[in-house]
């Protein structure tokens, strides 16, 4: 039996790695395009899947989830090289024990250095999960505490070979050893990150692949625009729908959405004004749309409101009709001569209107690049990948 | 025998992360693969498109599409407006006929009633026709109907329906600045000659008071209606 030091390090880079390769194969498993249930539990794999909205979720969608978005589809998971880096650890602990090294001051230290890896990139994740996602996955937290298991029994490993340094029956790890170790562990990460990269399926079939619009052109001003870069951008949304707070979060992410020209088409899905839907699916959208269209130039800080207050806006409004507009001009008093006006309904109406010329599906969001649309299962981890071909950067 | 057991699991750690994504991955591929071979049976997203209400029938758009073709709506033909003769001919039928296709679109239109002998917009009939038109829903034509009262002559009441009719266009163009206007809006000037409104249109929506309802006074009007028809 290794010592408890030991113990504690094997047993945490086993979890750390277990962990790490659960949420790996989640996020794989989307490669399909398909939506799919996540293993978001602190008992890797024994939890069922759960589908929709979770920490879990949030965090995988996140751009903080993998690297090199804009290459590979969805990018390369960080719990990838996270596997390989335990899976290095639990190697160096099996070393440790079974040569035997536990007096060997140069291998535990060098062990202890080896796991501050996992227990650095834990802290940046987790100030990331609070700062910038809001949201705490289950899996992540396992790593975080998997890591921080293996440094204290990696540390605890080092301070007892100290101790102990006399019993030892030979000669501690050359350095040159030690520095042949750190290469190996480079190479696992490495190689397991290359190999997944260059074996992604080919997603370039799919670019394009979902329509174009038809008439483009906006001679009624239905159409907000905001910036004046390149490529447009249009997103198709409803200001109360939750797919499009999701997705507008997402794309606020992109270094794309800093220089884009984009172009909001307001498609609520609300029966008050919208006679292709036969119910109101986010009840208010349509005074909501109506009062975007009347912000003006501070068409950004309505939306962000409307955003923030989707679920209050939303419930209000199922409570009592009118209150969606009631809200929005308590909060932008400069709204309530254009609120409900006819101008503001007919600019709605030509929104609406913009979409039957281009024969847009009846579904929000919607994206098109320079007028190719993003298919569906690109709107979330293929985002970057897709969108940087739809605009011809690639 | 531990020398082994280390060799052993470096072996197998070092490539065990790069054989678990790989082999997930193909996993993922051979399920996009069938995928696009197994034709979807998800049901369709609806496409966003016109409204077509339920008083379309067949009949109704037949007579619309060639009152609109006529009236150089549609189909690029003729010009803006019919007049009263054309309109009865396209319509091949009796006037109260006519008025009984626009019965059933009594909540998306309205009666703007004019001064004897007089073509100009007062501030209730403007705001009626701001209020009709800004709800225009999913409809494809906004019809605009002058007529004019039968005192006076056929000629002069001509004259005055197409003036009338002209002016509620000339309030939309100043109100709503809309550069597709004249593909959307249909006038047809009657003048007294034919299709006049009977007093069940009284109850419809109208600029002039409740007691302005003779045969007269409906009929120095222009009536506006959205026709919600996919033709």
């Amino acid at each position: 039996m290794p010592h408890a030091f030991l113990l504690v390090a094997l047993i945490g880079s086993a979890l750390g790695f277990t962990f790490a390769a659960v949420s790996s194969y989640d996020f794989i498993a989307h490669l399909d395009r398909q939506v799919h249930g996540l293993h978001c539990s602190f008992l890797p794999g024994l939890g069922g899947t759960e589908a929709g909205e979770s920490g879990c979720h949030t965090t995988m969608m996140s751009p903080y989830s993998s690297v090199l978005r804009d290459s590979v589809w969805g990018g390369v998971p960080i719990t990838l090289p996270a596997m390989a880096v335990f899976a290095f650890l639990l190697f160096w602990g099996i070393l440790i024990w079974q040569s035997p090294r536990v007096h060997d001051t140069r291998a535990t230290g060098f062990f202890t250095i080896a796991s501050l890896l996992p227990v650095v990139a834990s802290l940046g994740m987790a100030t990331i999960a609070i700062r910038e996602l809001d949201a705490f996955c289950k899996l992540c937290v396992g790593i975080y505490v998997a890591s921080t298991m293996t440094a204290v029994g990696a540390f605890g490993s080092y301070l007892r070979a100290q101790r102990t340094a006399h019993e030892a029956s030979r000669p501690n790890l050359s350095r040159g050893a030690l520095g042949l170790a750190f290469g190996l562990g480079c190479l696992v990460v490495l190689t397991s990150a290359a190999a997944y990269a260059l074996s992604a399926p080919d997603f370039t079939r799919f670019v394009g692949s979902c329509g174009k619009l038809d008439k483009p052109a906006d001679p009624q001003h239905a159409l907000i625009t905001i910036g004046r870069g390149s490529p447009t951008v249009l997103e198709v949304l409803d200001p109360l729908c939750p797919s499009c707070r999701a997705f507008e979060k997402r794309f606020a992410r992109l270094e794309l959405s800093k220089r884009a020209r984009r172009e909001l088409l307001l498609f609520p899905l609300d029966n008050s004004c919208n006679w292709m839907v036969d119910r109101a699916l986010h009840p208010g959208a349509c005074a909501v749309s109506e009062a975007l269209l009347c912000a003006g130039d501070r068409v950004q800080e309505v939306l962000a409101w409307a955003f923030e207050e989707q679920d209050t806006i939303v419930a209000e409004e199922r409570a009592q009709a009118g209150s969606a507009g009631q809200l929005a001009r308590r909060k932008f008093p400069f709204l309530a001569s254009c609120l409900g006006s006819s101008k503001a309904r007919a600019k709605l109406n030509a929104s609406l209107r913009w979409a039957v010329a281009n024969k847009l599906p009846v579904l929000t969001p919607q994206l098109y690049a320079d007028g190719t649309r993003l298919c569906d299962a690109d709107t979330d981890l293929g985002l970057d990948y897709m969108i940087t071909r739809l605009s011809g950067v690639r | 025998m531990g020398r082994a057991i280390t060799l052993v699991a470096g072996l197998i750690l070092a490539l065990l992360p790069m054989v678990m994504a790989l082999s997930w991955e193909k996993q993922a591929e051979n399920r996009l693969t069938a995928a696009e071979l197994t034709p979807t049976h998800a049901p369709a997203v609806a496409v966003a498109q016109e409204a077509n209400e339920q008083y379309c029938t067949p009949e109704l758009k037949q007579i619309l599409r060639r009152v609109l073709t006529s009236c150089g709506l549609i189909g690029g033909g003729g010009g803006r407006g019919c007049q009263p003769l054309e309109a009865k001919n396209v319509a091949t039928m009796e006037g109260h006929d006519f008025n009984a296709l626009f019965v059933p679109m009594k909540e998306r239109g309205a009666i703007v009633q004019f001064e004897r002998a007089s073509s100009e917009l007062d501030a209730t009939s403007s705001a009626l026709v701001d209020r009709v038109f800004a709800d225009r829903a999913g409809a494809s034509y906004f019809f605009v109907v002058a007529r004019a009262s039968q005192d006076g002559a056929t000629e002069y009441n001509r004259k005055l329906s197409e003036q009338r009719a002209q002016a509620v266009m000339a309030h939309l163009h100043t109100a709503f600045e809309d550069a597709s206007l004249d593909s959307q809006v249909g006038l047809l000037w009657l003048g007294e000659e034919y299709a006049q409104l009977d007093p069940s249109f009284c109850e419809w929506p109208r600029s002039g008071s409740a007691e302005r309802c003779s045969a007269d006074d409906l009929n120095r009007s222009a009536f506006l209606a959205w026709i919600e028809c996919r033709l």
